[in-house]
């Protein structure tokens, strides 16, 4: 029992180290991806072709095959000349050069393979597409970091800014509210923290202290360059999460669809069940 | 006794005159087992358990075919059945919504129990077998829990396996000795998927059977409580029991329907149950170096899981209390001085150890007590009416109760641990054993209403 | 034991004995159905998986490098598949043994030999043989090409034989007449993509 205490805390602990800016206790503002490019086959070819060239650089997807892309609306032509880069063939898994082990060195860690990342980050508090997609929109400059970006929804993310040609510069504001207990008078207090990042990735941190108690919060606006630029960026960000959400479940069309028949069977199938069973028993008494 | 000769005629004739004991069966088990016409629905889970068993063994099957236990291809063997095994996705769900089927079905079952004193006499071995499948199940789930080798498979195997280090003197050697390793690995997956797909499905069949034969020997229980075998007919047959087949085959086959309505509903649209039923954290391979930040068993095992956490240093005070007020009223009830004295001595002993072996090892304890205790329910219960509709009706609000801890403390199984949820499952925790500790008193304490001679049966 | 009896027919009102036979008949078919339905997804998860349809996806072979005479060896679908580059003189001697092979036209539909190979040799090109090299009597890889009076068995004849039993092919991969094989070599469904470019275990569109 204690050690699963210590287990618990320990990985708490790990996670608030890794949370670096956040205050415990402040939940990340998880933004809702517009699903319903779910199943917008265009969207999802925008995706894959986002997908090929820019994650693939460091992430694998080794549980999809290329060929599985014929679902979303490709033909086998398509794939092999827009998309498979290299002598892959077209029912070759997504494999990248980078070994992991070599990634643990340049990164820090491993970039996870992708097959079924939408699950897998998914909680009980946001779902994964959710997640993900304020992830990958979630970036600012910040000159402390060893890529030079940070990430409000990953904070000290190892990942680099991979799609900061297409999003544009912006700047980033962070709004930190948390309970701050001053060691030297012993007084406990609310601070709030703003931190505003200029499109080079300079801070200026402003704390202000609060008369009344506050929730622990922590909010954030960007501020873009060009605003339409960045708007087109959601755009390709939303679909990159519904190619990762289809690679992760691509049965799942399939599944549905061929769901409702079996339904409308079983009610079927329970209706005549209902019939025999009167048949029987109305002869019981 | 004279030769048998056969009445059948052709091709059935010939396999009768020479294995008489197939047509035998058939009439002893369904067209001729007598059972009470008054089954509500309370009494379709049984059948509904076999339903599922065999769903399970089936897909079970057809997984392995392309399942790899091997800790570098497992989790990528099961995608590679989602995805490339044409058909592969839809056994694999199957799989994953039967395994908790099967517990919701097994719990439902087990409700009926409580309700209707299935368990009293002479059905008291037909409920030791049930207990025993129970505790079958869930080693068969924990074993199968590993096999995808996913965070929370992980995870949860080495929190499980660690419990059994908590026992003094040879747990830790114990721990090495089931993991077949220092930590969880290769060796571990490889004995735990022999023991899922083959050791303990052979051992749940035999019990299902045994639990079975032992039922159609005595004859089945009725919501009424009533034995229908007292009241004869000319014929020799209960006069308030009906043929199994082909009345109750044609009831379970309705009734089967409409489960398998909410089986492939789940199936096909909501396989992962909002993480329930397929934990979000098992998508990730299983990684030795990082914990999940949030381990939680899967929800069926949650309500003794939450009475695990429940048992830390604090609750060990209320354990004592507890121990010491069921002791005094033993000793108040029981007349036998060496039972009295074993009483006294036991407490003590009891006593002593909650206060010099760790907290932990008593979590352990409970746990394992508050499955086993079920096995101890046909005598714990002295009312003398079999089913709640006889009782006082405050004895079903006592059973609702429980029911309620029960699920209160299945909820906080699923949370990560907080102040709240400590204090409410320590007090589930009282809930729960109080239920069944006080028993023998409460279950003959109040007004009984008449048990009837005949079951109670509308026509329909 | 007990004796079988049977729920007495008197005791049942007239004409349930029909309304319960018709209602098991529905019942029976409805069900029936969904049973075979729900076999449907189990039998098909025998079929080759994407892994190992893409494991014996259509292989790639350049014929442009062989010397005339060489043969090379390509692995599709497990199978050894012989591309061998034949000289004008191998191919007369093909012309030459149309007498004493056993199906000189590729006849036998055992191994069915497709349409663009049954002619003279047996290939799309007639300089290049593509054949699976297994013996078609028991699955032996047979050696060769032999010259002529370059082996014992085969005498003045070219071709291959097979070690095994002593099954013996000529250069279209004909088997001879008398042997222990009863079929010629298969031709793998194959087409040219280019001059030099052929996708062995693809013929589609040729």
């Amino acid at each position: 029992m204690k050690k699963t205490i210590t287990r618990l805390l320990v990985a708490l602990g790990l996670l608030g180290a890794a949370g670096g800016a956040i205050a415990a206790g402040a939940a990340i503002p998880i933004e809702r991806w517009p699903s319903d490019r779910a199943t917008n086959f265009g969207s999802l070819q925008n995706g894959a072709r986002l997908f090929a060239n820019y994650c693939m650089g460091c992430h694998s997807a080794n549980l999809v095959r290329w060929n599985r892309l014929e679902q979303i609306g490709l033909d086998e032509r398509q794939i092999r000349e827009f998309l498979i880069f290299g002598n892959q063939k077209v029912g070759d898994p997504l494999r990248i050069a980078m070994s992991p082990a070599e990634a643990k060195v340049w990164f820090g860690k491993s970039p996870p393979d992708l097959s079924v990342i939408t699950r897998a980050r998914t909680s009980f508090d946001f779902k994964g597409t959710d997640y993900i997609y304020t992830l990958l929109r979630g970036y600012y400059r910040d000159n402390s970091t060893p890529t030079g970006w940070n990430n409000i929804a990953y904070p000290n993310i190892g990942m680099p800014h991979i799609f900061w040609d297409r999003q544009g510069a912006r700047e980033a504001t962070l709004v930190s509210t948390h309970r701050h207990v001053d060691l030297k008078t012993g007084h406990a207090g609310f601070v709030q923290t703003t931190t505003v990042y200029d499109v080079n990735g300079n801070a200026t941190k402003t704390e202000t202290e609060l008369k009344d108690p506050a929730n622990e919060s922590f909010a954030y606006t960007f501020k873009p360059v060009d605003p339409q630029q960045s708007r087109q960026f959601d755009a390709d960000a939303a679909d990159v999460v519904a190619f990762l959400a289809f690679i992760t479940d691509p049965s799942q069309s399939t599944r549905q669809r061929i769901g409702v028949w079996v339904l409308v069977f079983l009610a079927l199938f329970a209706v005549v069940a209902w019939r025999l069973n009167s048949v029987y028993w109305k002869n019981i008494k | 006794m004279a030769e048998y000769k056969t009445p059948y005629a052709g091709v059935a004739g010939w396999f009768d005159q020479r294995m008489p004991t197939a047509m035998a069966e058939y009439r002893k088990h369904l067209s001729e087992y007598y059972a009470p016409k008054n089954f509500n629905i309370w009494y379709i889970f049984g059948g509904l358990a076999i339903t599922v068993l065999a769903i399970q063994i089936i897909t079970g099957i057809f997984l392995v075919m392309n399942y790899k236990p091997d800790a570098a291809l497992a989790f990528a063997s099961v995608e590679y059945i989602m995805r490339d095994v044409p058909g592969g996705w839809f056994i694999r769900y199957m799989h994953s919504t039967g395994a908790s089927f099967f517990f919701i079905v097994v719990y439902l079952h087990m409700f009926r129990g409580l309700m209707y004193g299935s368990y009293r006499a002479p059905r008291e071995l037909v409920w030791i077998f049930g207990c025993l499948i129970f505790l079958c199940l869930m080693g068969e789930a924990f074993f199968g829990y590993l096999l995808p080798w996913g965070q929370m498979s992980y995870w949860g195997a080495q929190v499980i396996v660690n419990l059994f280090g908590a026992i003094p003197l040879i747990g830790p050697d114990l721990a090495i000795f089931i993991r077949g390793d220092y930590v969880i690995g290769d060796a571990t997956l490889n004995r735990f998927f022999a023991f899922h797909v083959i050791a303990i499905p052979l051992v749940l069949i035999g019990l299902v059977a045994a639990h079975v034969l032992a039922l159609h020997d005595v004859g089945s229980n009725n919501p009424d409580g009533v034995e229908i075998k007292k009241k004869l007919d000319a014929n020799g047959r209960p006069v308030d029991g009906i043929p199994f087949h082909p009345y109750y085959t044609v009831h379970d086959i309705f009734w089967l329907a409409i489960f398998l309505m909410i089986f492939f509903f789940v199936v096909f649209f909501a396989p992962e149950m909002g993480g329930y039923f397929l934990e979000w954290n098992n998508f990730i391979p299983a990684d030795s170096l990082a914990t999940p930040s949030h381990i939680a068993p899967v929800w069926y095992f949650t309500p003794f899981y939450s009475i695990l956490r429940a048992t830390t240093e604090q609750f060990m005070v209320v354990l004592a209390v507890g121990t010491i007020a069921l002791s005094a009223l033993l000793l108040l009830t029981v007349r036998n001085p060496i039972v009295r004295g074993g009483i006294a001595v036991g407490t003590l002993v009891l006593l002593l150890g909650y206060f010099t072996l760790d907290a932990k090892f008593w979590g352990v304890v409970l746990m394992g007590a508050s499955v086993m205790i079920f096995l101890g329910l046909p005598w714990l219960d002295q009312s003398p009416a079999k089913s709640m509709r006889y009782r006082p009706t405050w004895h079903f609000w006592l059973l609702i109760a429980w029911v309620v801890a029960f699920v209160v403390l299945g909820y906080f199984g699923t949370q990560p641990p907080s102040q709240a949820g400590q204090y409410i499952s320590m007090i589930g925790t009282v809930i729960y054993f109080a239920f069944f500790a006080l028993m023998p008193w409460w279950s003959r304490m109040g007004s009984f209403k008449p048990v009837p001679d005949r079951v109670t049966f509308k026509p329909h | 034991m007990s004796t079988p009896t049977s729920v007495p027919a008197g005791e049942l009102p007239a004409g349930v004995d029909k309304e319960r036979r018709n209602a098991i008949a529905v019942a029976a078919a409805v069900g029936g159905a969904g049973a075979v339905a729900m076999a449907v997804p189990f039998v098909a998860s025998f079929a080759p998986s994407e892994r190992a349809k893409a494991a014996g996806a259509p292989v790639e072979f350049d014929v442009g490098g062989m010397a005339p005479g060489e043969m090379k060896t390509v692995e599709w679908r497990g199978l050894p598949v012989w591309v061998l580059r034949r000289t004008p003189e191998m191919l007369q001697s093909i012309k030459k043994v149309d007498g004493e092979v056993a199906d000189p036209k590729s006849q036998r539909t055992q191994y069915p030999t497709p349409e663009y190979a049954q002619n003279e040799f047996r290939s799309r090109k007639p300089e290049y043989l593509i054949a699976v090299g297994i013996c078609t009597h028991l699955g032996c890889s047979p050696a060769g090409p032999f010259a002529p009076n370059q082996n014992s068995q085969l005498g003045a004849d070219q071709g291959f034989l097979c070690p095994c039993h002593g099954s013996t092919f000529d250069l279209a991969g004909r088997v001879f007449k008398n042997k222990p094989a009863p079929d010629n070599l298969p031709v793998p469904p194959h087409k040219y993509l280019s001059d030099t470019l052929v996708l062995i275990g693809d013929d589609s569109n040729a």
